[in-house]
Parts: C-alpha cells; sequence; structure tokens
C-alpha cells in the first residue's frame, strides 16, 4: 500500500507544482504516518435483489435507495460492500500534533484522507481477485448522489465495523474515527463504464472544498 | 455460589452465541438482544447445550442490552437483562454459573467520541443494576478496545454490585486494541481497579493470541482469559475457518502460557467447548511467578520504573501568574501547551496541579486531566492537598496514575490511601506528619515507614509507594541539604521504595540557580533518587540525567546520551534557525520561521512600543500572508505556519507587557463551536488559530456543542460574534437551529458559519450574517465585527 502524496497535496488546495519545501513536508508527514497506522478494512459480497425500494442486498433488510445505486449496480448481480479505517490512533495522533503545531496538522489530515482512499484501494484489489474474468464498477459511498448518509449505520452493522474494525456510527450518521470510508462495489459479468467520479452527480456539486475553489477531485 | 470459583484449576467458559443465533434461522427482523422476550426457548436451548458441553461459566445475552443500543426497541435494559439473567439460569441450573455480559455502547468515548465518560459509567451503571437485580453470580465485561470505556465498565460493576468481575479487551495480533491500548497497561489499569480476572476476547483466533498471553502473564498475578474466536472468518461468506480439534489444540497453547479461564467466542460452537474440556482434563493449569514492578500507565504508554524517570513540574501555579490566569479563565489550551512542551523535552511524566485561589479544584482538576489525556500519552502524577479533588481526577484518568499525595498524618493516611485502593494508583509519600517536617534523616525514614505499612495495610502493594524525603530551601537552612539526601539513600537502601524529589527549590534566593540545581540533583540521583521532579525544559537539568543515565548504566551502549548530543551539534541547524539567511520581521512571519520571528520582535520592541509592533507590523505581514493565500501561492500549511510565526510575535509582546504593566494588546472576543452531532473539527481549530493570531481573544466551545450550550454562552459573556462549523449535510440541522437560538437572544451576536458543505446561499437561508469561506475570511469577519 503506498500513500499518494500528490493526492494529499491536491486535498491541501495545490495546483500544479508545489514549492518544494512543502512538498518535502507533506511527503515527511506520509511517510511518518504511513509507519505508524496502517489501514484496517473488511468486506462482504452481497447477491443483488431488486426490490420496489431499490436495490436489496440479499438476505438483508438493507435497501439502497435512490437513482444513483440503481444506475451504478445497474449490470450487477452482485456487489461488495466494504468499509476502511486508520482508526482511532489517527484521531489520537491528529489531536495530539493540533496540539503542538496547527501546520503540520492541517498537513497530516490531508495525508490521513489520502491513506485511507489507499486503505480502499487495496480492499478493491482484493475484491477484484476474488472475481477473476468479472469487472467491478466504481466505488460508490452513501453521500455520493443519492445515496443517503443515513445508510451508514445499517452499513456498518452489516459489516460489523464496531468489532471487526473499531468505527462506529454516530447518531448524527457521522463515522468515528474520522478518517473512515465505507464504499459499495459492483460487480458484474460485462465490462463497466466509468460513471461516480464527477461532479455531474455529486451532491457536494457547487458547495465542496474543491469546486469553491475552481477545482474537481477526480484523478 | 459465589466463593473463588475461578481461582485454581481451570475454569470453562462457553461459546458464541452470536453464532447459533445465526444458525437457527431467525427472522431478519428479530433483534438479537431481545431474545429472551421474543425466543425464549431458542435462547435457553442454546445456553443449555454449553452447559452440557461443559461450561462452567454461561454469558448471558445482554451483550448488547445498555440503553443506548436498546433505544427505540420499547424496553427497558432492566426488562431485557432480567429476562436473559432468568433464560440462562433456567439452562444452568445447578450445573454453572451465570454471567451478567457487559459489551461495548457502540459509540466511542471522548475524547475519540463525544459520548463523555460519566454517561457510559450512567448506562453501564443501570444495566449491573439490572444484572444484580436479576441474580446473576458474576459479571464479565467484553470484547473491550478502549481502556476507557472498559474502565467506566468496572468501576460501574464495582460500585453497584459485590460480584466477581472479569474484564476482557479485543485485541489486533500487533499487540494493540484499536484505540492503541498495550496490554501491560490493560493490566495495570484494570488490576488497579479491582478487576478480578482479566484477559482476551474475540478479534482474533487462539494461535494468534499466545504472544498477548505471554505479555500479561508476565504484567499480572491475576487469573488470565482467553475466549478467542475460531480464527478470522472468510470475508466473503463469513465463515470461520478454524473447527474444533485445531481450536482446542490452539487453546492449549494458551493454557500452557498461563491462561486459566478459557472459552471460545466468534464461531465457536459447543463441540468446541467439549472438545476444550476433554483437552484440558489432561493438563495441569501453570504456576506464575509475578516479579513486582513499579508502573504508572496510560492506555498506549506503561512506563516501567526501572530507573531514573523524570516528573515534569510545569504544570503547578504555584509563583506563576500566566498559569494562574488561565486557570482561572479555564484556558485549557495553555495547559495542554505547557504538557506538550515538556512531553517533547523529555518528561515521562507530568504532574498536575491546579489548585490557586479562585479556581474549584474538584471541578477544575478532572476537566484538566481530561484535556490533558486527549493529547499527551505521558502519565500523569494527580497532584492536589484536596482528596475530593484528587477522587475526581481519580475517576475520570484513563490508565493508572501516580497521586501526590499522602504524608504520615493519620489524617491524611485516612483520606488518600482508601482512594489510591479504590483507583488503582501509585501514591507519594511525603516525609512529614501532623508535627511538621523532622530535621534529621532518620525521623523522615520512619515517617517512610509508617506510610508505607499503612499503604500495605490498605492494600497498596509496595511498589506502588513513592516516598518524597522533601527538599528544603540551602540558603534558609543549609544543614537540610545533606538530610535530604540521606534519606532518600535510607529509603532506597532500607525499603527499596521509589524516590520522589522537587529539586529546583533548592537554590531560591542564590545566584546561579541552575547550577545549584543541576549539582544537587546529581548528588541526589548518586543516593538513589529515581524520580526527579523538575523543568524538563532546562537543558541543564536534562543533561544531567541523561548523563546520569549513562554512569549509572541504564543507557545501555549511551545510545541516548550521544543521540541528544548529536542533534543538537551545529552541524546540523534545525530549518527552523535561518541561519545565515537574514530576515525582516515581516519576512520571518511570512516565511512561518517561528524562533526568528519571536527574537526579532524582542528586538523591535527595544525600539518600539508593543502596539506600534502589532499595528504596524505583525497584522500587515498576516495580512499579506492572507493575500498571497488567496491569491492561490501560499497554501493552507503555510497560511497556518505564518500564524504560528505571528503567535510567537505576540509572545513576546505579552513578556513585554507584563515586564512594563502595560495593558494586555487584546482585540476582542469571540466563540467558535463545531454544532451538535458533528465531529469534525479541524476546520474550526485552524480558524482558532489564524484568529488568535490576529490579536482576537477565541473562546473554543469544542465539538458536538449542542445549540443551547453556544447560546448561553454567547449571552454570558456577552459575545459580539460567534462562528460554526459543520462538515456534514447531516449536522446542517443543528447549525440552523444554533443561529435561531444565538438570534433569538436579546442583545444577538453576528454569526458566521464555515464548513464543506455550508454556502454563501445557506448561510444567508439560515440567518448567519457571514459565510467565512476559509480561516483567512473569519478573520476578515473577526476584524469587520469587532475592530
Amino acid at each position: 500500500m503506498k500513500l499518494a502524496v500528490d493526492e494529499a497535496l491536491r486535498y491541501l488546495g495545490v495546483k500544479g507544482r508545489p514549492d518544494e519545501a512543502l512538498a518535502q513536508t507533506v511527503a515527511q508527514v506520509a511517510q511518518t504516518l504511513t509507519g505508524q497506522i496502517t489501514p484496517r478494512y473488511t468486506y462482504r459480497v452481497f447477491r443483488l435483489e431488486r426490490a420496489p425500494a431499490g436495490v436489496r442486498l440479499a438476505g438483508t433488510d438493507v435497501v439502497l435507495p435512490g437513482a444513483t445505486a440503481e444506475k451504478m449496480l445497474s449490470g450487477c448481480d452482485q456487489a461488495a460492500l466494504l468499509a476502511c479505517t486508520l482508526g482511532a490512533r489517527f484521531d489520537q495522533l491528529l489531536r495530539s500534533t493540533q496540539a503542538r503545531d496547527m501546520a503540520q496538522a492541517v498537513i497530516l489530515d490531508a495525508c490521513g484522507s489520502a491513506w485511507v482512499e489507499s486503505g480502499c484501494d487495496q480492499a478493491e484489489d482484493e475484491i477484484a481477485a476474488r472475481f477473476p474474468g468479472q469487472y467491478l464498477t466504481d466505488r460508490f459511498s452513501p453521500g455520493y448522489g443519492d445515496l443517503p448518509l443515513t445508510l451508514q449505520s445499517a452499513l456498518c452493522a452489516l459489516l460489523d465495523t464496531p468489532r471487526r474494525l473499531g468505527l462506529v456510527v454516530t447518531e448524527s450518521a457521522l463515522l468515528d474515527p474520522v478518517k473512515s470510508v465505507t464504499a459499495l462495489v459492483g460487480v458484474s459479468p460485462t465490462p463497466q463504464p466509468a460513471r461516480v467520479r464527477g461532479c455531474a452527480v455529486c451532491p457536494l456539486r457547487g458547495s465542496c472544498t474543491f469546486s469553491k475553489g475552481g477545482q474537481r477531485c477526480e484523478r | 455460589m459465589n466463593d473463588n470459583f475461578w481461582q485454581g484449576g481451570f475454569t470453562l467458559l462457553d461459546g458464541a452465541l452470536g453464532t447459533m443465533v445465526q444458525a437457527l434461522d431467525l427472522p431478519r427482523s428479530a433483534r438479537p438482544e431481545l431474545l429472551a422476550l421474543t425466543h425464549p426457548q431458542a435462547l435457553m436451548d442454546i445456553h443449555r447445550a454449553y452447559v452440557q458441553a461443559g461450561s462452567q461459566v454461561i454469558y448471558a445475552n445482554t451483550f448488547g442490552c445498555n440503553g443506548k443500543k436498546l433505544a427505540g426497541t420499547g424496553h427497558t435494559a432492566a426488562e431485557v437483562v432480567s429476562a436473559s439473567v432468568a433464560a440462562a439460569r433456567a439452562a444452568a441450573g445447578e450445573r454453572a454459573r451465570v454471567a451478567l455480559d457487559i459489551g461495548p455502547l457502540g459509540e466511542l468515548l471522548e475524547p475519540l467520541g463525544s459520548l463523555t465518560f460519566e454517561r457510559a459509567y450512567d448506562l453501564f451503571r443501570e444495566v449491573v443494576e439490572a444484572g444484580v437485580q436479576a441474580g446473576a453470580d458474576l459479571i464479565v465485561i467484553e470484547t473491550m478496545t478502549d481502556l476507557y470505556e472498559a474502565k467506566a465498565a468496572l468501576l460501574a460493576a464495582k460500585e453497584h454490585s459485590g460480584l466477581p468481575v472479569f474484564v476482557t479487551l479485543s485485541f489486533e495480533e500487533g499487540g494493540r486494541t484499536f484505540t492503541g491500548c498495550c496490554v501491560e497497561s490493560m493490566a495495570k489499569t484494570l488490576e488497579g481497579l479491582g478487576a478480578d480476572a482479566i484477559g482476551f476476547n474475540c478479534s482474533l483466533g487462539p494461535d494468534k493470541m499466545t504472544a498477548l498471553v505471554e505479555t500479561l502473564a508476565g504484567a499480572t498475578a491475576l487469573p488470565i482469559i482467553a475466549k478467542p474466536n475460531a480464527g478470522l472468518p472468510d470475508p466473503l461468506d463469513g465463515h470461520y475457518p478454524m473447527g474444533p480439534e485445531e481450536f482446542a489444540a490452539a487453546l492449549a497453547e494458551l493454557v500452557k502460557r498461563g491462561a486459566t479461564i478459557v472459552g471460545g467466542c466468534c464461531g465457536t460452537t459447543p463441540d468446541y467447548i467439549a472438545l476444550v474440556r476433554e483437552t484440558l482434563s489432561g493438563m495441569p493449569p501453570v504456576s506464575r511467578q509475578v516479579a513486582p514492578v513499579s508502573r504508572v500507565c496510560t492506555p498506549t504508554r506503561c512506563l516501567e520504573l526501572d530507573g531514573v524517570r523524570v516528573i515534569g513540574e510545569r504544570i503547578n501555579p504555584t509563583g506563576k501568574k500566566r498559569l494562574q490566569q488561565a486557570l482561572r479563565e479555564g484556558d485549557l489550551d495553555y495547559i495542554l501547551d505547557l504538557a506538550v512542551r515538556q512531553e517533547d523535552a523529555g518528561a515521562d511524566i507530568l504532574d498536575v496541579n491546579v489548585g490557586c485561589p479562585g479556581v474549584d479544584e474538584v471541578e477544575l482538576l478532572p476537566k484538566v486531566v481530561k484535556k490533558l489525556q486527549s493529547a499527551v500519552s505521558l502519565p500523569l502524577q494527580l497532584d492536589s492537598a484536596d482528596p475530593a479533588a484528587l477522587e475526581a481526577a481519580l475517576r475520570v484518568y484513563n490508565g493508572k496514575p501516580a497521586v501526590n499525595s499522602v504524608n504520615g498524618d493519620p489524617a491524611s493516611l485516612a483520606a488518600v490511601l482508601p482512594l489510591v485502593k479504590k483507583y488503582g494508583g501509585a501514591v507519594v509519600g511525603l516525609c512529614l506528619d501532623e508535627n511538621g517536617l523532622p530535621q534529621t534523616a532518620e525521623e523522615r525514614l520512619a515517617i517512610a515507614r509508617r506510610i508505607l505499612d499503612a499503604a500495605l495495610a490498605q492494600g497498596i502493594p509496595r511498589e506502588d509507594v513513592w516516598i518524597d524525603c522533601l527538599t528544603m530551601t540551602v540558603s534558609a537552612q543549609q544543614s537540610q541539604a545533606v538530610e535530604t539526601l540521606a534519606a532518600v539513600r535510607g529509603v532506597r537502601e532500607e525499603l527499596g521504595l521509589q524516590t520522589v524529589l522537587g529539586v529546583s527549590n533548592i537554590s531560591f534566593g542564590l545566584p546561579q540557580r541552575p547550577l545549584v540545581n543541576q549539582t544537587f540533583l546529581t548528588a541526589a540521583l548518586a543516593d538513589g533518587l529515581t524520580l526527579p521532579i523538575l523543568d524538563p525544559n532546562r537543558a541543564e537539568m536534562m543533561d544531567a540525567i541523561h548523563a546520569f543515565r549513562v554512569l549509572s548504566g541504564e543507557d545501555e551502549g549511551c545510545g541516548a546520551y550521544v543521540e541528544r548530543f548529536a542533534q543538537a551539534a551545529p552541524a546540523a541547524p534545525a530549518p527552523d534557525s535561518g541561519a545565515g539567511e537574514e530576515f525582516t520581521l515581516a519576512q520571518a512571519i511570512l516565511k512561518g520561521r517561528r524562533g526568528e520571528a519571536g527574537r526579532l520582535a524582542q528586538e523591535a520592541l527595544e525600539r518600539m512600543e508593543p502596539l506600534a509592533l502589532v499595528e504596524g507590523e505583525l497584522i500587515p505581514a498576516l495580512d499579506r500572508a492572507g493575500e498571497e493565500y488567496e491569491a492561490g501561492r501560499l497554501y493552507l500549511p503555510q497560511l497556518l505556519s505564518a500564524a504560528q510565526a505571528a503567535q510567537s510575535v505576540f509572545e513576546a509582546v505579552a513578556a513585554q507587557m507584563e515586564r512594563t504593566g502595560g495593558a494586555p494588546v487584546k482585540k476582542g472576543a469571540l466563540a467558535v463551536a463545531t454544532v451538535r452531532g458533528d465531529i469534525h473539527d479541524i476546520g474550526k481549530n485552524i480558524a482558532k488559530t489564524v484568529m488568535e493570531n490576529y490579536g482576537y481573544q477565541v473562546l473554543d466551545l469544542g465539538r458536538d456543542v449542542p445549540p443551547e450550550t453556544v447560546a448561553e454562552e454567547a449571552e454570558r459573556q456577552g459575545l459580539k460574534l460567534v462562528g460554526l462549523s459543520a462538515l456534514m449535510t447531516t449536522t446542517l440541522p443543528a447549525m440552523a437551529e444554533t443561529v435561531r437560538l444565538l438570534k433569538a437572544l436579546p442583545t444577538p451576536p453576528a454569526v458566521f458559519v464555515a464548513g464543506a458543505v455550508v454556502t454563501e446561499d445557506y448561510a444567508r437561508s439560515i440567518g448567519a450574517d457571514y459565510y467565512a469561506k476559509d480561516a483567512k475570511d473569519s478573520a476578515r469577519i473577526a476584524r469587520e465585527v469587532l475592530g
């Protein structure tokens, strides 16, 4: 697993080539972080059932409502549900760093975001390897498109994330520890077009940090 | 049935309940917590199968039965616990004991999450009371990954039942829990709080638990529990890979390493337990001798006192005006800053004393402890003359602390030692009593013996008694220095206890105080001082400590010593030193050179008024940084570095003001808060850093702050400006509600809002006056509103 330093720089709002000193500091922070904390993840694969209210994860009560899930999973008969977190130790490290040096903390925060994405990538690779000859859709998460954030609690319950990862969902549907992701990846017998990464399907369109600054979050 | 059944021989626990319930193929709507109400017969059948397999203790189906998890089911914890214990009892009959099973609450406790320790305690207490009422034979606290949560549950169990209490945590293979707790810290903390047996459950298979059990066997004399999973489940189908034979064989290895209370967790069934019983029948329990070691700890750091350990003295308001002011104003960030500086300077333990006029120690000491533990990993020494304040702090401390202090006065012994015993700490015993401080070493030693005897009688182990022979000012009582040293020698040689000594007072009233302090420290170390209390920011004191560790052999190979002075060598200048470059103050700020900016400010203050420096140089430099940031030539970390360099200018200004007695440069106050339900507070903290460095006084209300609290504080303090942040769409309603309450106040403050999903339009729609698009913007708003 490798932390994408250029991703972290992008989270910091850096466009184009960053100055050398900043890039170096970010690389150092990234190195410290990856030396101390490894993303943890877990996943489960479900068959999909079409229900009137949306796409149901077979054998469970969980239905993914709305157009995003329907479109994302349209050609799929199965989907992997995954959760990834840097865990409480990242929060501790971030808090401790904030008490010492806010500039450093901001960099650590950005590196943390990049690192948890690396964890998701790794989980996705692992899932892909379990389905040779099949195709995965893009990863998508509650909060993308019209897939509601309120699903978090049910998704984490299915994965038993409190026990497996130390990841809980607060009453306001936030994942805690803060550097955590839940995501769905559709599994299909046919090749899948890229569909999710783009402002067109994103509910944060016009309000997210990137679009406020005239950027996009896509790679 | 409450004899000490778990001591001597083996105790066989049950296997998984959840795995068995899944196999029943109940309707999807069935809540596992409610089985005792909805499917009592099925539940009893499972319990009975374990009893038949040989389980001597079965866990009632109460793992998730707490007020939090049951909310919305229409059932109270008392009701469900009562039915669940009854079901287990019916199955157990006289053949097995019934445990009240207590699992995690499902939300992270402060400082990780926002559930308070006190609220967690109350939730656990409700379960414990119900379990006692229902007739449980023992209490099992299990699957905990946060030592703090385990402490809340254990404290509730001890204070509201007379039952034996077992505690097991879930560890990762690397030897830590998800929250970073290590095995030794778990052992010391739970042992201190009075657990009857401790160990591990869930998360790993028995084959991955051997190192954990080995470590624990060396760290505690308590019986050890092992209740592992049947391996790690396959992600695709949730199947546990380990069969009963493999499981029982691996569990036998844990038994050989000292586990005596064993069973199975996820993936195990009565077949596993039956085979474990068979396997154990031919094995004798391992008898262990655990060497007593002095330790204090936090969850992530267990400090072994096997050499010289430095106790940082800075958090003590005696004679420190700035700290007194911070304590009275509740400025906990200032205190945290004192702590991190000592941690970074090499302190091993931090003394924490908040006693000064105008401060309620009982209220403040626990608050400070929580604040420090949110960002500092060092063990703390809770320091107060008020036993009530000590108890309040002992309750909320996460880990095993030291308590400063008790003395030979019977009243003091009677007030403090029971607290140390109950909460499990080390205690500093001062060699004085109701007759004052004795003049001779022999008399001090006699008091030390008395304190030790009283502690032992109370059940406090010998290694947890530390003796302070007391330093007197040598210029006032010259003969006392040698008496103190002789007493240290006596305590070390005769009693073999840890010795504590505050070394900085020795030199009071003399010139070249550092020299006297360092010399006294060195002499005391040679006489057996193990726990000097000093200011670790003083290089000469830490130098002496490092040198002594070389001479005593503690610093094997002199590695730490060489490293300390290699770092200080001029060959590698720190990036902040600015060696070879000349900066103006404005440039130093812009480049984020903290040290340089502070030095230049001091120079500037020799020729200009503080206010002129702030208005004429500092603010324009910060503005310039802000403009560069706006233009995309500086990024957020660089903007913050500039802000932090500005902070060192402010510090120089404040120091100058204190010297000259001028009014402090402060620009007006505002409050900031991350709204209720939201735990993402870094954006708020960034804005706070920037605004503070513009000279605004920022009252930080924290995160997950209820709307009412924000409104109350704004009104109470008469604030003109309040900033709110929210990161997620789910917490925006709380932001709107907070704005509504603020605007309903008799004199409503101006409100600005910020956060990833907040926009100008949204700000306007909820009645906020301003939208801050970033931290820089919040400083602009502060200037507009507060001037």
